[in-house]
């Protein structure tokens, strides 16, 4: 995907023989452009480096095979193989005129070389770990027989080319690797949100356009979507876990749904949910269908309250009562689906209206 | 008649608002943002202000920690469509006196401003709620002062739960509607002073301390 973003820090500035410019082959004017500094300075630099041993010369040659020349075409692998091998002689030269040492500069050579060529594909990088190999050897040999530490020199000098032949690529894998999957979980990440959106708020939407000329269905509309999306975006643990608040919030939506009285849940704590505990949810959703259905109350106040000792459930509207006696006659709902459960399940029920509201008050003593 | 700035950062939002109180207040100012709101409020001294609990820049709190401490005359009043505890319980432990979410009514959000003007404490079911629950025994108590709910400050926050008004709290409990209220300013003042666990943790988790 985006794997191209990587670059070794080895890249240079591209650089083109300038030959129109140039006293020689345009390798110094080339290189001075692309630097941005004088052709002189640059040219006193390969003087300069000429008399360490004559590296300045071969590097100059090394140059002229490698960099195509501008505005034409770029020379052959093999010119470019061979460029690149004089202008690591080049800098093996020049470090023995700084005054390195022989037994440190070729194999340096050797192992520098070899892992440009490891870089360059299948065919040379073969030839290039066995340059590698011969500087390790070459390195490992000439500093043998000097009272050093032999014992680590070996493995350690393999160690580290082997560190720098191999590390650039596994970096470079994991890199890659890191980025492809950062892109495929976003757009994974992405590709739900909107199928998520599509399914829920664009609906609504629709359907709100449509049934415009009814406030109390839109509100109603507005409403569920708002419990959908709340549930999503602050997921509660609670409501997740399959207990009494779970099975109340269900309760709750369902009343909401069927009748279009809003209903105001507040919960506190929550319990497993047993045979008791869903009576109290079967009594609790009969009641608050009673308020939606019959005291035209505009909205239900429901608060659960889960205690040590004790679950408490309040359902209350503000609509205009009953008379809960004559309403818990033989037959009638109340009496069985709110009083009688409540009482099998070892709980009680109190229902308390007059003409400013109802509360229906559900209690259980939880078992220990 | 009391002043207020509208603190929000949905247009839609505060002209539904400008409308819905109409005459019952004089809104003053407006703002979008925390770099907006708060050189606005400290220019305008304002009664109340009706104040977002998610702003793009800061949220809530940063407007009241930054007003507060010039301004105490100043009441926050917060205002907000989140279900989540932890960020309603952090907006009331920086100084607002009350939370009613968006869904209120016209008629009600005029009388909370009004109360909370007056130095109420503004309650909503949701936020009896949330209280408690943070101070559901668990943890022993540090300071007893503040760490624990009185009997009766219980009952009546497990009454405002249930969805009555404080005039019938007053009724059902025997009390004068004063004492329910003080009841509740004292229960306000427990959540904003108390280093209960719990209280730290949310506020802590959301990095409001």
């Amino acid at each position: 995907m985006s794997s191209s973003s990587y670059r070794l820090p080895l890249a240079l500035p591209r650089v083109v023989r300038d030959e129109r410019e140039g006293a020689v082959a345009g390798v110094c004017a080339g290189i001075a452009r692309s630097l941005d500094v004088d052709a002189t300075v640059v040219r006193l630099g390969f003087s300069l480096l000429a008399l360490a041993s004559g590296a300045g010369i071969v590097a100059y040659v090394g140059a002229w095979s490698a960099l195509p020349a501008a505005g034409r075409p770029a020379p052959s692998r093999r010119r470019r193989l061979l460029g690149l091998v004089l202008l690591v002689v080049a800098a093996a030269l020049a470090l023995r005129g700084l005054g390195l040492a022989d037994s440190l500069v070729w194999p340096a050579a050797f192992v520098v070389g070899g892992i440009f060529l490891t870089r360059r594909g299948n065919r040379s990088a073969v030839l290039g770990l066995a340059l590698v190999a011969i500087g390790v050897l070459v390195f490992v040999d000439q500093n043998a027989g000097e009272e050093s530490q032999n014992a680590l020199l070996e493995p350690s000098a393999v160690a580290v080319a082997l560190l720098l032949v191999v590390g650039p690529w596994a970096w470079r894998v994991a890199v890659e690797r890191d980025t492809e999957r950062t892109a495929r979980i976003r757009s994974q990440e992405r590709a739900e949100m909107a199928a998520r959106i599509h399914d829920s708020v664009l609906q609504t939407l629709a359907l709100v356009q449509r049934e415009s000329a009814d406030p109390r269905r839109v509100a109603a509309l507005a409403r569920r979507q708002e419990r959908e999306l709340r549930g999503w975006l602050y997921p509660d643990p609670q409501a997740a876990a399959g207990g009494l608040a779970a099975a109340i919030d269900a309760a709750a939506a369902e009343a909401e749904e069927l009748h279009g009285v809003p209903v105001e849940l507040v919960r506190t704590g929550d319990a497993p949910l047993d045979e008791r505990v869903e009576a109290v949810v079967r009594a609790a959703r009969e009641a608050m269908a009673n308020a939606a259905r019959h005291s035209g109350t505009d909205e239900i106040s429901v608060f659960v309250d889960v205690g040590a000792d004790e679950l408490a459930v309040f359902v209350r509207d503000r609509g205009h009562g009953f008379d809960a006696d004559a309403a818990a006659a033989p037959g009638h709902g109340i009496e069985e689906s709110i009083r009688g459960r409540m009482a099998r399940a070892g709980g009680t029920a109190v229902i308390d209206s007059s003409p400013e509201g109802t509360e229906v008050e559900l209690r259980l003593r939880r078992r220990p | 008649m009391k002043r207020v700035v509208l603190v929000d950062d949905h247009d839609l939002f505060r002209a539904g608002v400008r409308s819905e109180l109409g005459d019952a207040v004089e809104i003053v100012g407006e703002a979008a943002s925390v770099a907006d709101a708060v050189p606005l409020i400290r220019e305008l001294d304002p009664d109340v202000v009706l104040l977002d609990v998610h702003l793009p820049d800061g949220g809530g709190q940063a407007v009241i920690a930054q007003v507060a401490p010039e301004r105490p005359g100043v009441r926050f009043l917060a205002l907000s469509v989140s279900d989540a505890a932890e960020d309603v319980i952090g907006v009331i432990r920086a100084g607002a006196r009350g939370y009613v979410t968006k869904s209120i009514s016209g008629p009600d959000l005029a009388d909370a401003v009004r109360r909370t003007a007056e130095g109420d404490a503004v309650f909503s079911p949701r936020l009896a709620g949330f209280v408690l629950d943070a101070f559901r025994s668990g943890t022993p108590p540090v300071d007893p002062e503040l760490d624990v709910l009185t009997a009766r400050e219980r009952e009546v926050l497990q009454l405002i739960a249930r969805g009555y008004l404080y005039k019938e709290i007053a009724a059902r409990l025997h009390l004068s509607v004063k004492t329910v209220e003080s009841h509740v300013s004292a229960v306000l003042r427990k959540l904003q002073l108390s280093n209960r666990h719990e209280l730290t943790r949310w506020a802590a988790d959301r990095r409001l301390i």
